[in-house]
């Protein structure tokens, strides 16, 4: 629905520039790009693993933003918008490449059989320092975890607990319930935690 | 092994086990909250699986972002303004 007052319904800080670009000033599209370059790009290793893959996802998300712009509505933040756009891309890309089989996680596969299964100790690692952790080996093991993920579930993780979009953002961009994204977020972080089970030899 | 307290279910568990992440994620009633803190308390294997839970999605949530590859900057660069000086004449 169009919004009759003109004025933004949020407090979107791009809000302003695409006015701009929108007037006339298409010069000014390039500022836009270097606000969400690097996010995209992030965005993109995390969906599509080939750097290769991300480049030309964040390439064709810039441009197809570059012909639709006119028609965005102030309604939702420009964000949340460019992230549509770029996982119909992602997507796009996927189905054009060999890649994870899609399959359905299921709640059982990562249920204890009984408490006695479940341990009794704190592992260590659920307790160790972020920072010690970011961009090292147990880095990769996440990475590559996400990227293990069967895409439906991947998309909704990478954009709830990477991008940290909220349930009801993630759900508008994936045209998905806020249910359906709870749902599959839930068994995507299972998933991940048990790679990282298996990555420290714990139980 | 140490045991659970005797109260306590398997099926309390695994109820427990389906709401993990609306808990994390703050999206539960106060009275759900209560009842699952009031489980976590009593049932250690609980504890476990919120914990290693939480610390997952802390991990995902710190992973950190690489840097644009200058040479992609700048191809995606040329693109743009390619593209704008088009639409331009």
């Amino acid at each position: 629905m169009p919004n009759p007052s003109g004025k933004p319904k949020n407090d979107d800080k791009d809000t302003e520039l695409i006015r701009a670009i929108n007037g006339g000033r298409q010069d000014l599209f390039y500022a836009l790009v270097q606000r969400y370059e690097k996010s995209l790009y992030n965005f993109g290793l995390r969906m599509c693993d080939n750097p290769s893959d991300a480049e030309d996802m964040v390439q064709d998300t810039f441009l197809n933003v570059f012909k639709y712009l006119k028609g965005f509505r102030y309604e939702t933040k420009f964000r949340n918008w460019l992230y549509r756009i770029a996982t119909s891309a992602c997507l796009k890309k996927k189905r054009r490449s060999k890649y994870a089989p899609d399959r359905e996680l299921s709640l059982d596969e990562f249920l204890p059989a009984d408490e006695s299964a479940v341990s009794m100790d704190l592992p260590g690692w659920a307790s160790q320092p972020l920072d010690q952790v970011l961009d090292g080996e147990l880095a990769g093991v996440i990475r590559q975890a996400l990227l293990d993920l069967p895409e439906k579930y991947r998309l909704v993780a990478v954009l709830r607990d990477v991008e940290g979009f909220t349930t009801r953002e993630t759900a508008e961009i994936l045209d998905l319930t806020p249910t359906n994204i709870k749902v599959r977020l839930h068994r995507a972080r299972l998933f991940l935690r048990e790679a990282l089970k298996t990555y420290y030899g714990t139980d | 092994m140490e045991q659970t307290e005797p109260h306590h279910s398997h099926e309390n568990c695994l109820a427990l086990f389906e709401r993990l992440s609306e808990y994390i994620d703050r999206e539960l009633d106060a009275a759900t909250c209560k009842d699952i803190e009031a489980h976590i308390q009593a049932c250690k294997p609980c504890q476990v699986c919120l914990d290693t839970l939480k610390q997952t999605v802390a991990l995902c949530r710190n992973l950190e972002r690489r840097q644009v590859p200058e040479t992609f900057s700048l191809k995606l660069k040329n693109a743009i303004f390619d593209m704008v000086n088009k639409k331009v004449d």
